[in-house]
């Protein structure tokens, strides 16, 4: 299944017939990485109506050792969320991991190897160790022999980056603070959120400095938190998923994955302010679900703003705007609410937050709850009927983009 | 690994929580492997990177075999010079220290290879896209052996 793969038939289809998610938060006091993915996998189960006795496989998704202070936590997890005597996969791929957690499960669901799969992951990203602290260990995914001595925080190769897109297309600080404004304003509305606010461009232009021009409200949020998915064929949701035919279902219409040279100033430069890793998984991904017009089909988007202006150039990347116009897009409102494809309506990164492990499927979370119909309050798309989720490890080494569609 | 203490509280969610503040340090002896010419030619004042006698590929960072024709490469000097591609002032200083922020670092397209660096440039002034620089190596014991080079403005390209 690596590759262009086939559209998909009705008969082989992949749903997604349970999820949860912990709040994600500043710091947990009350809970481990291992109560949390508890507390969202026995919450993707009971959105299922189905028992984790039925479930054939399961995949663990988390980044750190180093954060959760637990190594092999993969299969500590899987027995905690009661899956002990199955298959387990454990699955890593950066800021990645949960979108891959949730591709290798369909990939596992492809092969035949299984019939059902509960896809986990957390992280404690939070404030259990102290900023300095955390820091360090965040330097430690730049590469640690040739960029790690030299960088000071992830925001520089983003800055970099960022740099020379406003240098090419005239991109400004007002239109990436716009998507930090955004986000943050969206996560207002999601009580799953890490610390949605109230803010204007003006308070993100005015807060302190990280790596020119990005600014502490450019950047996303650390976090502590879980999320789970419980991915079937519609065999198995028909027989074992109590729920299934309760709401419209939820399909995964293609999957894509691909990569770049980790190191920012390997890359050609052509491409040295884009995501080329993103745009081919994009490509792949759309192939796979059918999409031709992906700025016209997408009803709605998560979209990884580990940095504000990420977002921005992730709208390019992933074919929601012309190359070099993310910058007048977001400020024009175009991913908002009641735009052409509403981005980030979890609050994305920036709001929602981040805990790495859980990230890519805290977005399917989202998706699935817009293709539902049940993301409820201002941040609702109306009648969205298909929906993506983009993550990515490093400043894009490794991209994933995921696509769900509601199949009723 | 220690336990220093166990602090018993109330979470914000109100319920009973108990906090054990533990320690955990390691020291390492990290080798640097296949780049140990690399940094030897550091403390000798001079950037190496590899190239493949086969097909002429050469690489920074340096890598042990061609990917193309999985024939082992050989060490070269480079004449330390680079173009910046994109510049920033970071705020915040490196993880090992040595640095003090805010402190200058560039994308910089190396001469004589295909590949570049990333890594600090001295000054006060963010450069351009197109700035001409040339390694510089500083005196001292540095916090990192990396952090031996600087890169030294030397004005904008043809």
């Amino acid at each position: 299944m690596n590759g262009p793969t086939r559209r998909r038939d009705a008969g082989d289809r992949v749903f997604v017939v349970g999820v949860g998610m912990t709040p994600f938060a500043g710091f947990r006091d009350d809970a481990t990485v291992r109560d949390m993915v508890v507390e969202a996998a026995r919450s993707a189960l009971i959105d299922a109506g189905a028992g984790a006795a039925a479930v054939d496989m399961g995949v663990a998704a988390y980044e750190s050792d180093h954060f959760n202070r637990q190594m092999s936590l993969g299969h500590v997890l899987h027995e905690a969320v009661g899956l002990v005597g199955k298959p387990a996969v454990r699955v890593e791929g950066g800021g990645a991991t949960g979108a891959l957690a949730i591709r290798t499960a369909v990939m596992a669901l492809g092969s035949g190897a299984a019939r059902s799969v509960l896809v986990f992951g957390g992280e404690a990203n939070g404030r259990s160790v102290d900023r300095s602290t955390a820091s360090e260990i965040l330097a430690m995914s730049a590469d640690f022999e040739w960029e790690t001595p030299v960088f000071g925080t992830f925001a520089a190769p983003y800055a970099l980056m960022i740099t020379e897109h406003m240098r090419r297309y005239g991109t400004t600080p007002e239109q990436f603070a716009a998507v930090a404004v955004k986000n943050r304003r969206m996560a207002l509305d999601n009580p799953y959120a890490h610390k949605g606010m109230s803010i204007t461009v003006d308070d993100v232009l005015a807060s302190r400095p990280l790596s020119d021009p990005y600014r502490l409200l450019d950047a996303s949020l650390l976090s502590d938190g879980a999320a789970a998915v419980l991915l079937a064929t519609g065999d198995w949701a028909e027989r074992h998923a109590s729920t299934f035919g309760d709401r419209p279902p939820v399909a995964v219409l293609g999957t894509g994955s691909a990569t770049d040279h980790p190191r920012l100033s390997d890359r050609p430069d052509d491409m040295f302010p884009h995501f080329a890793a993103k745009r081919r998984a994009a490509e792949q991904a759309y192939r796979s679900a059918g999409l031709d017009d992906p700025a016209d089909e997408i009803d709605v988007a998560e979209v990884y703003d580990s940095f504000s202006g990420a977002e921005l150039q992730a709208y390019e990347d992933l074919g929601l705007c012309p190359v070099g116009k993310g910058g007048p897009a977001a400020a024009e409102g175009r991913f908002d609410l009641g735009g052409q494809t509403p981005v980030n309506t979890s609050g994305g990164l920036l709001g929602r937050g981040s805990a790495v492990g859980a990230t890519g499927i805290a977005q399917a979370v989202e998706i699935v709850a817009q293709l539902r119909g049940e993301a409820a309050g201002p941040r609702a798309v109306p009648d969205a009927r298909i929906g993506i989720t983009d993550t990515h490890a490093g400043v894009g080494a490794l991209s994933v983009v995921n696509v769900f569609g509601r199949a009723a | 690994m220690r336990v220093h203490g166990v602090e018993r509280g109330v979470s914000r969610a109100g319920r009973p929580t108990s906090l054990f503040h533990i320690e955990m340090s390691q020291r390492y002896r990290h080798t640097a492997g296949f780049a140990d010419p690399f940094y030897r030619g550091i403390d000798q004042g001079v950037l190496r990177a590899t190239r493949c006698d086969g097909c002429g590929a050469a690489w920074f960072p340096p890598r042990p075999f061609c990917p193309v024709d999985l024939a082992e490469t050989a060490w070269y000097d480079l004449p330390g010079t680079g173009t910046v591609t994109a510049a920033t002032r970071v705020h915040i200083p490196p993880p090992f220290g040595g640095v003090e922020a805010p402190y200058l670092l560039a994308s910089i397209r190396l001469d004589g290879v295909e590949g570049g660096i990333t890594h600090r440039v001295l000054g006060d002034r963010i450069p351009e896209k197109g700035t001409v620089v040339a390694v510089k190596f500083m005196e001292g014991v540095p916090a990192h052996p990396l952090l031996r080079a600087a890169f030294e403005i030397e004005g904008r390209a043809a």
